[in-house]
């Protein structure tokens, strides 16, 4: 190789690194983009089942609905209650929702559901930290005694001395504390346990250990109150959770017992309401059922979207109207058809065409990978069989492509309304493949099955379906996708490793197999 | 294995790598620098190459029709019917397909093909109209061309009656590098296909001489199929063959080919094609890399 095409490839790659590395850091030193931004977050969308047999009396529902603060932002709510008047108020703390109506038949169902976008919340608490003499007035309430939270009960205080909880700095104390309510053997109750039964029986549900937490601390000196909500899991339950809050250096601090989290809330928690509540009052002689439908996924930060200023292609795109997955999928095909390359050119794995994966890959971002890999077999192996027919035929070649695609378009369809009747959703999304990638695919298959036979086009069937997995499984990556929306400079990276791939001589790793007896001679 | 003996295999292991010819090295080391993309359609198009072939006076098989469209389908087979042995070829068309090979002229009008069955004329003007709408190349509007039948050497007949061997000559700048004879066997349905089955012989470049023979990636000493003993063989007019090899490589502007020769039992060695990105199998057959002979061609 001429010393000079040598240089021009090494400068190439050079210049492109060069380039990435001085737009993302102008981007991040200069125009406050963060890299934290990238990163998605998982949302939640939580639906509170309500039916309730009215019996054509008067109605009211009572429960709370979560508030957005620093840790949890809640959005895009929306009630549905036919037949039932919804209002919403705020009461000292807390969101109250309500729901009334007369002449309220049998199986009324109230649907309300919203966004959640919650955050992990930790606190590093100062070990020196002493309890204070006075509290402002309005943490003050949260030292004194409740019905269920006997402050002031002998066995309380005796446990407390016990402990040795009522003296020494805070976090001292609300350790001794936190070891006993969480080293409580855990009791699946349904319904209220007071502090002091569950201190009594020696085990508790959330909601015993909670208020048990609560009322030491208040012993201690130390404010603290009871706070419900709910464990955001991808599930349909009826399970509420509570902990409990403590006031220590000016902020509330979480305490879970139940769930051994100690001056920190995991992401997953989403607060509802503070203080010994029930989170559902209805009026009396009326059945009344619920459920809680959280259904999570990933989304770009918000932050995100504001922060990328340069080049904001997003933005057009949601000016413009058009689908979020559109850009991604633009975005991530350079990306994919790297993955390509690696794979024919670095494993030597052989697949159908360059970019085709890539292109399949991008395709089956609807049905999802397994299903998009049951699709292209199913189109491959239907159209196939078709074309071996039409062989016999001995028809012209454009024609032959032209009865192709009408059979694709036909086994598409097909495929989708059996998937429905069987209830696989996904795979129906076949509808959403791009028909002539499906048709090129069937068309190379078949011809690598005429001129190679049937082993050979099987290899390069699967080595495309290998390739398309690898493809979606990065292509697919939320993260990634928004990093390169922000920083699509990243692309000139892809086309620098692509500068090296197309100069690189080495032998690829399916060569080790193919001359083993060249590369791994017995004389060794 | 201990850590000095892992290093010293492994030091081995990239001695011998650095040997071998790869896709990728092949590609970027040898067909790019000496083959400029434009000059592909020469080997690519067969009738293209036998024209440079011809002002060289590269001896080849007699041309005896050209049909350039489907107009030309039925004056092509009127030609054709005076002839008793031809071969019909996509212009275009590689690893042996939309090639008939015709054998002998029926009573009954018609032909018989290599291996017995019965091509009518209208078979033969479909087959004609198949190639050249490009249903055996990767372009539209192919050519279809009919050339006499080559009637093999017989060093060769005794290797495979039934149709051609031939000897594929890998050349640099129009030296030969490596060389190797392809074997057509039942199994691999007369074609000298290594990987469905064919054998692959190689041949000393100095001597002529048969050193190894492979079948199926393994090392054989005798055909599988009739028993005959394959090595220590030599090649019949060897200093011929590797000439026209050379006058080949040398009257094309491309650099790094794979020629083939075959031996016409009268005419003696004629190039039946060239290829412009010859494939790497002839290393497991010669048991050794084109890495030391690139060296010594270009030193």
């Amino acid at each position: 190789m001429p010393s000079s095409h040598a240089h021009r490839i090494g400068w190439s790659i050079g210049a492109l690194v060069l380039a990435t590395v001085v737009l993302a850091g102008w981007k991040l030193y200069a125009l406050g983009y963060s890299l934290a931004d990238t990163l998605p977050l998982r949302r939640h969308v939580v639906t509170y089942e309500l039916t309730l047999d009215g019996q054509g009396g008067d109605v009211r529902v009572r429960t709370f609905l979560p508030l957005s603060d620093p840790r949890q932002s809640i959005s895009d709510e929306q009630n549905a209650s036919p037949g039932l008047h919804f209002s919403s108020e705020i009461d000292g703390l807390n969101r109250v929702a309500t729901w009334t109506g007369g002449d309220v038949p049998d199986g009324t169902r109230v649907r309300f559901s919203f966004a959640v976008i919650p955050h992990q919340l930790r606190f590093e608490l100062d070990r020196t930290l002493a309890v204070p003499r006075a509290y402002p007035a309005s943490v003050s309430a949260y030292l004194r005694p409740e019905e269920d939270i006997q402050v002031d009960d002998p066995q309380i205080l005796a446990t407390l001395a016990k402990l040795g909880a009522g003296q020494g700095p805070v976090v001292d104390r609300l350790e001794r504390i936190f070891g006993l309510t969480s080293g409580l053997p855990q009791r699946p109750f349904k319904g209220t346990t007071d502090a002091l039964t569950a201190l009594r029986l020696g085990e508790a549900s959330c909601n015993g250990k909670s208020r048990l937490f609560v009322a030491l601390a208040r012993a201690a000196g130390i404010p603290a109150r009871l706070v419900g909500g709910l464990i955001l899991e991808n599930v349909s339950k009826k399970t509420s959770h509570q902990w409990a809050e403590a006031y220590v250096g000016g902020h509330w601090v979480p305490f879970d017992s139940t769930n051994h989290h100690f001056a920190e809330l995991p992401e997953r928690y989403l607060t509802l309401y503070y203080g010994d509540e029930a989170l559902f009052r209805h009026s009396a002689d009326i059945n009344f059922n619920y459920r809680f439908e959280i259904t999570s996924s990933l989304v770009p930060s918000p932050r995100a979207r504001a922060s990328f200023r340069l080049f904001n292609v997003w933005a057009m795109f949601e000016r413009l109207g058009l689908p979020f997955l559109l850009l991604r999928t633009l975005l991530m095909l350079p990306i994919g058809a790297l993955v390509v390359v690696l794979f024919r050119n670095v494993v030597g794995l052989p697949t159908f065409g360059t970019f085709l994966p890539a292109l399949i890959a991008a395709a089956a971002n609807e049905t999802g990978p397994a299903w998009g890999v049951v699709a292209v077999l199913i189109v491959v192996l239907v159209v196939s069989a078709l074309r071996m027919l039409l062989q016999r035929l001995e028809l012209l070649h454009s024609p032959t492509l032209a009865i192709l695609l009408a059979g694709v378009t036909f086994t598409m369809l097909a495929t989708a309304l059996v998937s429905e009747q069987l209830g696989l959703m996904r795979l129906a999304h076949i509808t959403l493949f791009p028909i002539a990638v499906l048709a090129i695919t069937a068309e190379r298959f078949y011809l690598s099955f005429t001129e190679h036979g049937l082993l050979s086009a099987a290899k390069e069937l699967g080595g495309t379906l290998v390739v398309v997995l690898a493809c979606n499984a990065l292509m697919g990556s939320l993260a990634l996708q928004i990093l390169v929306i922000g920083f699509p400079e990243v692309l000139l990276l892809v086309v620098a490793a692509n500068i090296y791939l197309g100069r690189w001589v080495g032998v690829r790793l399916s060569e080790y197999l193919r001359f083993r007896h060249l590369l791994f001679a017995r004389s060794a | 294995m201990s850590w000095a003996r892992a290093r010293a295999w492994l030091a081995a292991l990239q001695e011998r790598r650095a040997k071998l010819v790869g896709i990728n090295r092949r590609n970027v080391t040898l067909v790019y620098p000496n083959n400029e993309r434009r000059h592909f359609p020469i080997a690519d198009d067969k009738l293209l190459a036998k024209e440079h072939f011809a002002r060289a006076g590269v001896p080849t098989a007699k041309t005896l029709a050209v049909c350039e469209g489907l107009f030309a389908v039925r004056q092509t087979v009127q030609a054709l019917e005076a002839h008793e042995h031809f071969v019909v070829k996509p212009a275009t068309g590689s690893g042996g397909n939309g090639i008939v090979v015709v054998g002998s002229r029926l009573e009954a009008g018609g032909w018989q093909r290599a291996g017995g069955r019965v091509l009518t004329a209208a078979q033969l003007e479909k087959h004609l109209a198949d190639v050249v709408f490009g249903a055996y190349s990767k372009v539209m509007d192919d050519k279809a061309f009919v050339e006499e039948r080559v009637l093999p050497h017989e060093f060769f007949a005794t290797l495979w009656a039934d149709g051609l061997c031939d000897v594929r000559v890998i050349t640099l700048e129009g030296e030969p590098l490596m060389c190797m004879v392809r074997v057509p066997t039942a199994e691999s349905d007369g074609k000298a296909n290594l990987h469905q089955g064919g054998l692959g012989i190689a041949v000393d470049l100095a001597t002529g001489r048969t050193s190894r023979a492979v079948h199926r990636g393994r090392s054989i000493e005798r055909h599988p199929e009739t028993g005959l003993p394959l090595l220590g063989l030599e090649l019949p007019c060897w200093a011929e063959v590797l000439e026209v090899a050379r006058r080949a490589a040398r009257s094309v502007p491309l650099g790094y080919l794979g020629v083939d020769v075959v031996c016409d039992r009268a005419r003696g060695p004629l190039v039946l094609e060239i290829n412009a990105r010859p494939g790497l199998e002839i290393q497991n057959v010669n048991g050794k890399g084109l890495g030391p002979e690139v060296q010594r061609v270009e030193a």
